[in-house]
């Protein structure tokens, strides 16, 4: 037996749980759900789903790892990097989960097999496209039973893809809040009342909200019996309205057009390109946070340098654009992911230990932040020196833009406000950072009164 | 990641699993109905898939 530390989300399944050991990321299956792994092995379900790209792969390891006698087998899945979480994602992301979990589903009932559980939380962004990655969530179908995670589906996907869609606004972040999806009567009373012409609506909300509240229907289940055929029904008509909602949001948002719009030149742009070129040919760093990615502009430069990036907008619009791009060109090395530096995503769930906060779970060799500083210091208070220590935290090396009170973007932001930011200038700037940073590279911006800075960690 | 069946969870599938049935078989009529008098030039589309 070798020593692990189970991880701190996989409590609630008897068939297994997803432990860590020498570096390395494993899922034990149980004795409980022997019979079942068994079934989607021999069924031909993992190879296909695992052909299609839809499935995580794994290796099985003959070795018990916890020395626990409930221990059938161990496997080693393919290992996944970045871990992101729903209240991150974009509406076109969730839309792509929800569909993968219902392709995924539908492919279970050709085998015999059925999913037990329908969370975002299964679903991680590999190489650039969703994927289903809990191995042990497949059930063996029973055709006489609905679906068990019917419920648990509507309240994690449908539900908060219809908010966004008919209220017009970024709301996923309140899965953050909600972590088995958000309740039915809560939709309910949210949604507009020219939802209630839409079928789908009127059938898994309304519907669903009235016999969920109604006290005759909660323990009649068994009574009623299904049939398979029902249930492709009720599936293909969850896949045609999350299938339909319609692909481009109209909603304009703040930064949503912050590069056609602004009155930042394309020669500024072409000479910030050329710095951080250089500075990219300079490091050794494999990955990257972009903070304030926007559409993803200098997310795509560091991408083409072979980094794994994390490129980070508190905009939903933006993370959105960039999604679709990536998902359009196939790029493998861009995950999009939205956040909002002055309130990052929390730790959340049982012992506030299920789902990591942002920064706890994402690390990367570098971090970016450009054209950021200002918006963090003006526009959101947070004081340079904090400002420092918060990225002393985060990055082992940084590539950092400071914007001076001379800029115009500065001006603008300074017009509607008092100036209260006595300190705020490049001399400064750079002693606060170097108490925890060595710069490496320092450049003007020609043309600008912008600087970029490539600073390490000391 | 697992999770307790929903209370009233089974009744409203039957119910909209019924709903929905019954719409597919009207909309399949009226599919056969469309197809016997305009003819379409591709066979196929009568037994589209109907759930679509």
């Amino acid at each position: 037996m070798t020593t692990y530390t189970r991880h701190p989300s996989s409590f609630k399944d008897p068939s297994g749980f997803v432990f860590e050991s020498e570096g390395k990321i494993y899922r034990q299956v149980n004795q409980f759900y022997a019979a079942q792994y068994r079934q989607l092995l021999d069924s031909g379900l993992y190879k296909q789903l695992v052909d299609r790209n839809q499935l995580i792969a794994h290796e099985e390891v003959a070795d018990n790892k916890t020395g626990m006698s409930e221990w059938y087998t161990t496997l080693l899945p393919e290992p996944i990097s970045p871990i992101s979480y729903p209240y991150e994602w974009c509406f076109e992301q969730l839309q792509d989960a929800a569909l993968l979990t219902l392709s995924v589903l539908k492919t279970a009932l050709q085998h015999g097999m059925i999913l037990k559980d329908a969370t975002p939380y299964n679903i991680q962004f590999h190489k650039g496209k969703p994927v289903f990655i809990d191995t042990l969530s497949f059930d063996t179908y029973d055709p006489k039973q609905p679906w068990i995670a019917y419920r648990q589906f509507c309240q994690c996907f449908l539900f908060p893809l219809y908010l966004e869609h008919y209220l017009k606004t970024d709301i996923q972040k309140i899965l953050s809040t909600y972590i088995d999806g958000i309740p039915v009567d809560f939709v309910a009373k949210l949604l507009p009342l020219k939802s209630r012409l839409s079928l789908g609506v009127w059938l898994h909300v309304y519907l669903q909200h009235s016999a969920t509240t109604s006290p005759r229907a909660n323990n009649k289940h068994t009574a009623a019996t299904f049939s398979k055929k029902k249930l492709l029904d009720v599936i293909s008509h969850l896949t045609n309205i999350i299938t339909n909602f319609p692909a481009n949001k109209t909603y304009k948002t703040t930064w949503s057009n912050y590069y056609e719009d602004t009155i930042l030149s394309k020669e500024y742009l072409q000479e910030k390109e050329k710095i951080i070129r250089e500075f990219c040919q300079q490091t050794n760093a494999r990955s990257v946070l972009d903070l304030g990615a926007n559409d993803g502009y200098f997310s795509r430069l560091f991408a083409s340098h072979n980094m794994q990036v994390i490129a980070t907008d508190s905009d939903n619009r933006c993370i959105s654009r960039l999604y679709q791009e990536v998902k359009q060109k196939n790029i493998q090395n861009i995950l999009p992911l939205m956040l909002d530096i002055a309130n990052p995503s929390p730790a959340i769930g049982f012992h506030n230990q299920e789902r990591a906060a942002f920064h706890d779970r994402i690390k990367t060799d570098l971090v970016a932040a450009l054209a950021l500083v200002h918006h963090l210091v003006i526009g959101k208070n947070i004081s340079m020196p904090v400002l420092a220590d918060y990225f002393n935290d985060i990055a082992p090396e940084l590539i950092i833009e400071f914007v001076p009170k001379e800029d115009e973007k500065v001006k603008q932001m300074l017009a509607t406000r008092p100036d209260t930011f006595v300190d705020y200038d490049q001399a400064n700037f750079e002693q606060y950072f170097s108490k925890y940073f060595d710069t490496l590279e320092k450049k003007a911006v020609v043309g600008t009164s912008r600087t970029l800075y490539r600073m390490k960690r000391k | 990641m697992y999770i307790d069946p929903g209370s009233g969870s089974y009744l409203i599938q039957v119910i909209i699993a019924a709903i929905l049935g019954a719409l597919f078989y009207f909309k399949n009529i009226w599919w056969k109905v469309k197809a016997f008098f305009w003819k379409p030039k591709k066979e196929d589309t009568e037994g589209e898939d109907i759930a679509k």
